[in-house]
């Protein structure tokens, strides 16, 4: 056991993280030459596309240290998107140390920020590297300088290193080595074992990421899921090396794979504690705070005939990913489909992507929006996660809306920008100081606004030097209302929207113009109204097509009118037909267009 | 598969390859070729040995039009064109009355062939004249101008031509409504028995569409289109079909024949061919080989068809659909299943959709596209197209 070391990668997107890790890889020969696709530890093919990290991954290595000792590594890959912050407090509280790696010329980021704290709380070692030292730009002072006054940690004997070239890595080794703790626990002990995540294989069924704080695991023998009660024979234990390699034990202070008969996730749930059937342990570890989906979206099949393939590939993702959650919604509009919630709009998209791409459906996905808290005139709370349900105008005494602190760090030159932005989204500044060429912002924002395109915003007023990271903080009463569209008279629930009563006007005015931007013009004409209540706040009208027919079809070559037509009807497979109206899915977004030009 | 009580009519259609210039909206299988270097003579040896090859597919079939297109086939020499006429008339059942009509542009040399073509028995000439504007001509890259236009039409009619098509386009590259509607009324005053007033439209794999023309917005193409409707009615031209306008009895019974979903054989470089085996109970589409020296080398033998599809019941009905709809009448409600070979039932569905939707009109006589449905025929053919689009399997 003393010569296991458990650690986490801390880093913003684009900091490196995954490089490093195959560097790790490479040296410690966890792969061959032949092996080696770069990031191997991204195995998602949208993670690589992407260039981030979903979700959290291990890699077993084992390094031959200069003092002749062999050290069996264990290194919890962590997500470094700010929707991803749950994944990463599970990654860390299975490790004793962490690695925070900074890019030596952009300096620290708030998400880093945000997950350096968490490591802080939950007393790892934490060990400030600054890497992609090579580049023209990097100012090592400036950053470790940052470094101290933002995060408190001791940066003088920061290690530099440049992943990409491999500069600096073996004495990143060999001091990983020596100032992360070693991991403690009984070995004698009863087993507690924490599950850092669970997936489900198709050919092993739910695969558990678990770290063995006491006791052991052994193939054949039995263990016990603590909060279900059930118990399960051991199939398969081993470790990645990062290719899946069985073995016949898991020790205490190990990280490794379980794989037992468990055929449903929620059977091996996330910060569960296993423990063993014969002697159980007393008490559960800690485990983690549940999470909560914070953004939600109406997901419709465009064509309702593949309603059944949709509900079957949903509740397969969810196998896979605790924080989805998805429910029936019925639509007016949209027909039979599912009111999904999320951790943020990466998560969404990154659902929305998944659905598409490995189930091959079209589907269109209303407006994202966050859950409001109502109180009624009964006296009732209830929480609406679909503007649709928001009770009538006369039944509500108050609606509140969710606010989050949002933690900004800028350079100093586009402070104004930033500063514009977060008043511009109805923020009220709680903090501003300056530290090293940064500025440290902390804003009170509405989620409401945040959601729809705060980060690309934020990202695009300060060139992308901005990082941010949120949490909730409470819900607060505010003048909302629901803004309805009503294409051709005709109230479309799918596209209601709710709204700050002071910009509903403009909002309303906005919506209508960008929907005629995104409808095309069809056989009739369309108008397109903005309404609260029975008040019309805009209207737009969109000219009926003059026609649509090929002019001349002679020859006997029918082909090319046929590719015509099925040219036509793939243009119509995101559109959704309302009534005699086809929208696309552009105009159920057409709220996350709006408000820029302002 | 279907079932056939008998052969629909049969036309044929001959594809003449070459034209001495491309112009830049044709996407039609035509190669540029300087004036006298086309292998006429080779060409036509195989043209007759494609002809051959086919008879036994064809057997005992009455045919009811020819029609030799391109390309420009009047770029054909007198003699050649003969020996091509000898020959179908010594292969084929054709009576003297059906129609055969030759695809001409006016190009000055050519108009000089119009009386040989009239005496060897060609009955209709479709002049491709598309603009009397010597301006507009040169846009489109044509290489005649708006008086060789006129003195074809003269020549033709001189020749003694009864039945003669004009070929108009309108919406031309900055055509503004008075110059379309000029272009038509010059057509007019030359009466010809049929015009085809069409839009002129960018296809893939042109000039046109790599260098896209700035052409007129689509309030203005659509009052062209009305007000040469209007002017043709005046004129006593009926439309009968999208872009088909015509003096009573001089509608084209060839292309009648395509839009009615008969049958075609196609021969030459590229032809398509349309063929139902009433026997086997099934309908198939041929394809030959485009580039001109391949189909010479290859006529005469299977491996002149490059593609033979055997179409399912989707694309029957989709393709039945995607001609007759064309005609302003419509059909007989019982040429579905003559042409077919399927029950109208089998698209019940998608007609009740139509009919809800003001596209259609139909009961067990007549079905026809209503003036809406005529106007927006590609949506009204969205409602027949397959739900999950599969490719006609191949053979």
């Amino acid at each position: 056991m003393k010569n296991i070391r458990n650690f986490a990668i801390i880093a913003h997107i684009d900091h490196g993280k995954s490089t490093l890790a195959d560097r790790f890889i490479q040296l410690c020969g966890g792969l061959n030459e032949r092996e080696m696709q770069d990031q191997v530890l991204d195995s998602m093919d949208l993670e690589r596309e992407r260039g981030i990290t979903i979700k959290a991954q291990s890699v077993s290595l084992n390094y031959k240290a200069k003092n002749g000792e062999t050290y069996l590594l264990n290194i919890i890959d962590t997500p470094g998107h700010v929707d991803f912050s749950y994944e990463v407090s599970r990654s860390l509280s299975a490790c004793e140390g962490a690695l925070l790696i900074v890019d030596a010329a952009q300096g620290v980021e708030a998400q880093s920020v945000a997950n350096c704290f968490t490591a802080i709380d939950n007393g790892l070692e934490v060990l400030p590297v600054l890497n992609k030292i090579d580049l023209p730009s990097a100012e090592p002072d400036r950053v470790c300088q940052e470094i101290e006054e933002i995060i408190g940690v001791d940066a003088s004997d920061a290690i530099l290193i440049s992943a990409k070239s491999g500069q600096g890595v073996p004495e990143l080794l060999e001091q990983l080595v020596k100032r992360i703790p070693a991991p403690q626990g009984d070995d004698n002990s009863p087993l507690k074992a924490l599950i850092i995540d669970s997936w489900f294989d198709n050919y092993l069924g739910v695969v558990s990421l678990v770290r063995v704080i006491d006791g052991s695991i052994e193939v054949g023998k039995k263990l016990r899921v603590m909060s279900t009660g059930q118990d399960y024979e051991i199939n398969e234990v081993g470790i990645f090396t990062p290719k899946r390699t069985s073995k016949k034990i898991l020790r205490t202070g190990e990280v490794g794979y379980v794989v037992t008969g468990i055929k449903d996730i929620h059977g091996a749930p996330v910060g569960d504690t296993l423990t063993s059937s014969k002697s159980p342990a007393a008490e559960p570890l800690p485990g983690f705070r549940k999470i909560k989906p914070r953004v939600f979206a109406g997901l419709f099949p465009v064509d309702s005939n593949t309603y059944e393939a949709f509900r079957d590939a949903l509740a397969k993702l969810s196998l896979n990913d605790a924080a989805l959650f998805y429910e029936p919604e019925t639509s007016q509009a949209l027909g039979f489909g599912f009111r999904c919630g999320f951790l943020g709009m990466l998560h969404m998209e990154i659902i929305q992507e998944r659905l598409e791409r490995e189930y091959d459906l079209s589907l269109i996905t209303t407006a994202p929006t966050v859950i409001y808290q109502v109180e009624t005139t009964a006296g009732e709370i209830v929480y609406v996660d679909n503007p649709a349900k928001l009770p009538a105008v006369d039944k509500i005494s108050e609606i509140r809306e969710p606010i989050i602190r949002a933690d900004i760090l800028v350079p100093q030159d586009y402070i104004g920008n930033v500063i514009a932005l977060c008043i511009e989204k109805r923020g009220e500044q709680k903090k501003l100081h300056y530290v090293g060429n940064q500025i440290s912002l902390s804003y009170e924002i509405p989620m409401n606004e945040v959601v729809l395109d705060f980060f690309d915003r934020l990202k695009s007023v300060s060139r992308g030097y901005a990082s941010f990271d949120y949490s909730f903080v409470q819900f607060q009463a505010a003048q909302l209302v629901k803004l309805d569209i009503l294409i051709n008279g005709e109230r479309i629930d799918a596209l209601s929207c709710i709204v700050h009563k002071d910009v509903s006007q403009r909002r309303g005015r906005e919506l209508t113009e960008k929907m005629k931007e995104f409808i095309p013009r069809q056989m009739f004409e369309i108008s397109i109204q903005a309404a609260i209540g029975s008040k019309v706040l805009a209207k737009q009208v969109i000219k009926a097509l003059r026609k649509n027919v090929t002019a001349k079809c002679y020859g006997g070559d029918i082909s090319r009118k046929r590719k015509l037509l099925e040219k036509q009807k793939a243009g119509k497979k995101r559109m959704k037909q309302c009534g005699s109206v086809q929208i696309p899915q552009e105009a159920f977004m057409a709220i996350l267009h709006v408000g820029r030009d302002n | 598969m279907f079932d056939f009580k008998q052969n629909p009519p049969l036309s044929l259609y001959i594809h003449f390859p070459w034209c001495l210039q491309k112009c830049p909206y044709c996407d039609f299988n035509s190669h540029a070729i300087a004036a006298g270097e086309a292998p006429e003579s080779a060409y036509i040896d195989a043209l007759i040995r494609d002809l051959e090859f086919e008879l036994p597919r064809i057997w005992g079939r009455r045919l009811i039009s020819v029609f030799i297109g391109g390309g420009t086939p009047s770029l054909l020499s007198a003699q050649a064109l003969d020996r091509l006429m000898s020959v179908l008339r010594s292969h084929l059942n054709i009576h003297s009355e059906i129609e055969i009509t030759l695809e001409a542009n006016p190009g000055a040399a050519e108009a000089d062939r119009f009386a040989a073509y009239r005496q060897m028995g060609i009955n209709r000439l479709s002049i491709g004249v598309q603009s009397f504007a010597d301006e507009k001509l040169k846009r489109l890259g044509r290489i005649h101008d708006g008086d060789n236009a006129v003195k074809a039409i003269v020549m033709a009619q001189a020749a003694g031509f009864e039945n003669i098509n004009i070929d108009l386009m309108f919406g031309l590259p900055d055509q503004t409504l008075d110059e379309a509607i000029s272009d038509l009324r010059i057509a007019l005053e030359h009466k010809p028995g049929h015009i085809s007033w069409y839009q002129l439209t960018i296809e893939p794999n042109t000039v046109f569409y790599k260098q896209p023309p700035v052409l007129p917005d689509d309030d203005d193409i659509w009052a062209m289109q009305q007000q040469g409707k209007v002017l043709l009615q005046e004129s006593a031209f009926k439309q009968y079909e999208i872009s088909a306008y015509a003096l009573p009895k001089q509608h084209s019974v060839h292309n009648t024949n395509y839009w009615q979903f008969g049958d075609y054989l196609g021969i030459g470089a590229g032809a398509h061919g349309k063929l139902t085996d009433v026997a086997n109970g099934m309908i198939s589409r041929f394809v030959r080989h485009r580039i001109p020296d391949s189909y010479m080398q290859k006529a005469g033998a299977e491996q002149v068809i490059t593609q033979q599809t055997r179409l399912n019941r989707a694309d029957v009905s989709l393709e039945f659909m995607m001609n007759a709809l064309r005609l302003t009448e419509g059909i007989n409600t019982a040429l579905f299943l003559q042409r077919t070979g399927l029950p109208i039932s089998v698209i019940d569905a998608q007609l009740q959709d139509a009919e809800k939707r003001g596209l259609l009109e139909w009961d067990i006589e007549k079905l026809k596209p209503t003036a809406f449905g005529l106007r927006y025929l590609n949506d009204l053919l969205q409602i027949f197209m397959p739900s999950e689009s599969k490719q006609p399997s191949e053979l």
